[in-house]
């Protein structure tokens, strides 16, 4: 398709739309207006029914769990095709010694680097921590305190290096947080089930609103989401930057 | 829509053009981290917090991470047998 071809159908089509995007354009709702009922309802009722003060953590565990459900179980399917797909074409036969790129030498790690990631690392981790702890209270939850618990890992990678990284994160736990995580909210769902509620009701006590523990069954499945969104970034992370390594040379290099 | 507002959108937008008008691969991995940074500021003024935590911890740390890997596992010799 030649160039000018392209150019005239774009053209033709721009023709088309253009005025019913200037409509749609000048037609809109003002800036911050929200004349959808949902948030409203979900500002006035989601403290008094399940004594949580963070809105999008109810709805993302309670009540659209099932959506969440969803989506842990994409991101355990996206996580587990790529390591097939990198590690099944790259074979287990890298060291920790890094790959030379032609014309670019290995600079040593530089102190402050160092001082740094040794620094921020555990600093990185608590606040993962914490954010996936106040899930329900403070914005934040399982997805966002499990990528930056992933982020933390790497403070390590630069500090440590490579070999010291890979002595942290062990490839076998990070596949079991990941899966792990996956079935703690799958069982989330169906415990419910045993005692005559329906798939992820919340039965647990609510307790009491603002303290660590509150929003029963929310924790359960922010706890799994946690564990599967940091075991899954982290082992993202470890594939691809095995991925930079260069091939173990048999009987030299100690490897990993 | 306030200053602080305003502020962000264009940073958003600039943000973003240079990530289009970046040819180099190594750089605009770079401008890519910058953009998600951006955005996340932009979460942060339109009271979107979670939104702008996952956004900074995906588009700045991860997957620009991602991209230097592969980038730099595309050019190397890994010291065959």
């Amino acid at each position: 398709m030649s160039p000018r071809l392209r150019l005239f159908i774009f053209l033709a089509a721009a023709l088309a739309l253009v005025p019913s995007i200037v409509h749609i354009a000048t037609h809109m709702p003002e800036f911050g207006a929200h004349p959808l009922p949902y948030g409203e309802a979900i500002n006035h009722s989601a403290v008094r029914q399940r004594h949580v003060t963070n809105m999008v953590t109810a709805v993302n565990f309670d009540y659209r769990g099932f959506d969440t459900l969803g989506e842990e179980f994409m991101l355990l399917t996206a996580v587990t095709g790529t390591v097939v797909l990198l590690r099944g074409g790259r074979g287990e036969d890298r060291g920790a010694r890094p790959g030379i790129v032609p014309g670019r030498e290995i600079m040593p790690r530089s102190e402050a680097v160092v001082l740094l990631g040794r620094l921020l690392g555990p600093l990185v981790l608590l606040f993962g921590i914490y954010v996936v702890i106040h899930a329900q209270l403070t914005p934040g939850g399982g997805f966002q305190g499990g990528v930056i618990i992933a982020s933390g890992t790497l403070m390590f990678y630069l500090s440590e290096g490579y070999r010291g990284w890979r002595d942290l994160v062990r490839s076998v736990a990070l596949a079991a947080a990941e899966g792990g995580g996956c079935l703690i909210f799958a069982l989330a769902g169906l415990g419910p089930m045993l005692g005559g509620a329906q798939f992820l009701q919340n039965v647990l006590p609510l307790g009491r609103t603002r303290a660590l523990i509150s929003g029963g069954l929310i924790l359960i499945e922010n706890a799994g989401v946690a564990f599967a969104v940091a075991g899954g970034f982290t082992l993202l992370f470890l594939e691809f930057l095995e991925e930079t390594r260069a091939i173990k040379a048999p009987g030299k290099d100690p490897g990993k | 829509m306030t200053l602080l507002l305003a502020l962000a959108f264009v940073f958003a937008a600039l943000a973003g053009t240079g990530v289009v008008l970046t040819r180099n691969p190594r750089r605009q991995v770079l401008a890519l981290a910058i953009n998600g940074l951006a955005l996340a500021l932009l979460f942060m003024v339109l009271q979107a917090p979670d939104v702008a935590y996952s956004e900074l911890a995906v588009g700045t740390a991860a997957v620009p991470l991602m991209f230097f890997a592969a980038l730099a596992s595309l050019r190397m010799d890994h010291g065959g047998k």
